[in-house]
């Protein structure tokens, strides 16, 4: 009986053992789920960056979720109400912030070096804040401007080394560049809010404003120069006739593709939009140039996007993600995200690397970057407002714009509502 | 134990699984949704709010706008259904050759995953580079390309035709199965006395499919006015709104606005809607109405 009992305590010691053994040896394994792992430009580089990072840290794994950008965000969405979240991720901070999935990372920072801590702006940091708590990392952004198909323009006769400053400048162009199956631009108001950050460019570049400071009341249409914008940027569409077809279902895959193939002879976007062009249509490396956006006041500013990366609020090994999204936002992969898939560092560390000046066109659009405002607006509702009811708010004048006044002030009036109502 | 209490023992034994299955697929899921209706909710803050989200949905303008949208896509993809599955049912009833392979090529639209099917028809309706504007300027149907998703009417008559395209089969398959069930000594006895190709379809066919018909008409109708996958691809509810059907409302107040009350206040008002016509057209095929088979 004695042997019995000593050989089954021996056994269950023994099971007990293996399992601890294994449970030890168990990588942890994280998910890193961001818009932009399914664009080939960005490939090579996120692969390299999984792969050293695992290499240099034996016991964590990280496992990309490819989605869709259209489905990015639903499919966090579902995953964090089922506390699944993937741990690392880059969404609308403001928005995810407020709806609780994500975790503050203020303690992460505060433990890393002064220097670490200040490869970022405070204003950059600052745009990955919600209610004073940092939520994000900023990794990558990037500065609107206008991209010009180089054979184009001077196939109109017009010098690329002269590109338009003023909006009167620019319709002068765009009748030249419009003719024979191809249109000057794309007005976009497609279902995406590529739709908003296109128009807001537009209205900043003629003085105006889209929201009050404190972004409690929209004034599409109260401000005088922001519906002068809006009314001339779709008129492009309308009754102008110099931008492609079908705005209504042109978003940043559309405007990109009409681009490569030589239908529009500019776009606005940002230099990503160069690497996607140069991915659909080889033949148009080295023959696109950039130009600050016309604009119809001094200093105008653009847009700068920003895409940071966080933690989710359910994810079990917050300090394993800090981790690696720390090794991803290190200089050396900011440089190649910007070489290879051309997005811009948001470090300031960078702005003098060799690398970074050693490409004319990023150089350029640093340039352009420096009088810009941060995307996305710092609201909880943003993501909401900004590919719903603005977006259906240009479709709708695109659709009827003799309405366009009438349109705006309603959408003034839908978007001041549920500001307020947050 | 009595013998009876024994049997009804073993029935319940039998009826049990079935009866957990059901809850947990059926009854927790409706419950739920009912529950998140009852609360305003932000992500994952939660409160109970009443029927606040129902007040919300029924003052919306969004709502009654995606409730009009729905009942006509639903009513001319229905239509469209009933009527063009009835005509190809009929035709392959009587066509004696290349039978098999009819069928097949006609079912395949329906073996297509909606959303890939809609995918495909995306690219094709494209404006610039779409196969259907590339085919029709070529036989000189039309001068410039077509925006086909572009402006309201045509994503509207775009996204029925695309339903159509694949809600068609299933309604032909029925009918079809319908159709062969008629005794053949019906059609016999009518040509004898005279009744042409038209009075032995509207004396003869049409009353023996009368209730095949509004059954299948009451499954379409329940299936397409819950449709989101088609319109969610190709359109997403625009241009301006103008195939936002209920689905697509409520799956942009979920996902889009993180309004997850509202939505499913949104859905359980859909489930309502859904049960009433499923309710008239069960009231119109009872025996008594004479329209049971």
């Amino acid at each position: 009986m004695r042997t019995t009992q000593t050989l089954a305590a021996l056994a269950t010691a023994t099971l007990c053992a293996a399992i601890g053994t294994a449970t030890a040896q168990q990588p942890i394994v994280m998910q890193w789920q961001t818009a932009n792992l399914t664009e080939k430009q960005y490939e090579p580089v996120w692969k390299a960056t999984i792969a050293e990072f695992e290499a240099a840290n034996p016991g964590i794994k990280v496992e990309p979720v490819l989605v869709a950008r259209k489905d990015h965000w639903t499919k966090f969405v579902a995953a964090a109400l089922a506390k699944q979240a993937p741990c690392i991720v880059s969404v609308d901070v403001a928005t995810a912030a407020y709806n609780g999935y994500l975790m503050p990372l203020d303690k992460f920072i505060q433990a890393e070096s002064a220097e670490f801590r200040g490869a970022w702006s405070p204003d950059m940091l600052s745009a990955a804040k919600w209610k004073g708590k940092l939520y994000g990392l900023p990794i990558w952004g990037g500065t609107y401007a206008e991209i010009y198909n180089r054979d184009l323009v001077t196939k109109a006769g017009l010098d690329p080394a002269n590109p338009p400053k003023t909006w009167a400048e620019y319709l002068a162009w765009s009748k030249k560049l419009t003719g024979n199956g191809v249109w000057a631009t794309a007005v976009l108001g497609g279902k995406t809010d590529t739709t908003t950050r296109v128009l807001l460019t537009w209205i900043w570049s003629n003085g105006g404003e889209a929201f009050n400071a404190d972004m409690t009341e929209a004034t599409f249409a109260k401000n005088p120069k922001s519906l002068e914008a809006i009314k001339f940027y779709l008129g492009l569409a309308g009754k102008q006739g110099l931008a492609a077809p079908a705005p209504t279902t042109t978003n940043y895959l559309e405007q990109t593709n009409l681009f490569a193939q030589g239908k529009i002879a500019t776009m606005r976007n940002a230099y990503w939009a160069v690497a996607k062009v140069n991915e659909d249509n080889p033949a148009m490396k080295g023959n696109t140039f950039v130009a600050p956006i016309p604009a119809n006041v001094a200093n105008a500013p653009t847009m700068s996007t920003m895409t940071a990366s966080s933690i989710s609020a359910s994810c079990p090994h917050p300090e394993a993600a800090w981790k690696f999204i720390k090794f991803d936002a290190d200089k050396k992969w900011s440089v190649e995200r910007a070489r290879v898939a051309n997005w811009m560092p948001l470090r300031n560390d960078l702005a003098n690397d060799p690398q970074v000046k050693a490409d004319p066109m990023l150089a350029q659009f640093v340039q352009i970057g420096t009088r810009a405002r941060s995307y996305p607006l710092p609201s909880p509702i943003w993501a909401e407002i900004a590919a719903g009811d603005i977006v259906d708010a240009v479709q709708r004048a695109l659709l009827q714009p003799e309405k366009t006044e009438e349109i705006f002030r309603d959408l003034d009036a839908r978007l001041t509502k549920k500001l307020r109502d947050v | 134990m009595r013998q009876w209490q024994r049997r009804r023992l073993v029935g319940y034994a039998f009826v049990g699984p079935v009866f957990l299955f059901l809850c947990a697929v059926v009854v927790f899921p409706l419950s739920h949704a009912f529950w998140i209706s009852l609360h305003r909710t932000r992500g994952l803050a939660t409160r109970f709010s009443g029927t606040d989200n129902y007040h919300r949905a029924l003052t919306d303008e969004a709502f009654w706008h995606a409730l009009g949208v729905s009942v006509q896509f639903t009513g001319a993809c229905v239509a469209l259904h009933m009527l063009i599955g009835l005509c190809l049912a009929l035709l392959l009833n009587e066509i004696r050759f290349a039978k098999t392979a009819l069928r097949v090529a006609f079912l395949t639209p329906w073996m297509v995953a909606p959303a890939v099917g809609a995918t495909i028809w995306l690219w094709l309706l494209e404006p610039q580079f779409g196969v259907v504007n590339y085919l029709l300027g070529a036989i000189g149907v039309i001068d410039t390309p077509l925006a086909w998703l572009g402006t309201p009417k045509l994503a509207f008559m775009s996204v029925v035709a695309v339903d159509v395209w694949r809600g068609v089969p299933f309604v032909m398959l029925l009918i079809l199965a319908g159709l062969q069930t008629i005794p053949r000594d019906q059609y016999e006895a009518a040509s004898i006395d005279g009744a042409g190709p038209w009075q032995r379809f509207r004396y003869i066919t049409l009353p023996n499919l009368r209730y095949l018909l509004v059954v299948a008409s009451t499954l379409d109708i329940i299936n397409t006015i819950r449709h989101y996958d088609i319109i969610g691809v190709m359109t997403a509810g625009g241009p301006a709104g103008a195939t936002e059907v209920l689905p697509v409302l409520l799956y942009n107040t979920a996902f889009r606005g993180n309004r997850f009350g509202e939505a499913a206040a949104i859905g359980v008002l859909l489930l309502l809607i859904v049960l009433a016509f499923a309710i008239f057209h069960i009231r119109l095929t009872r025996p008594e109405h004479g329209s049971a088979p």
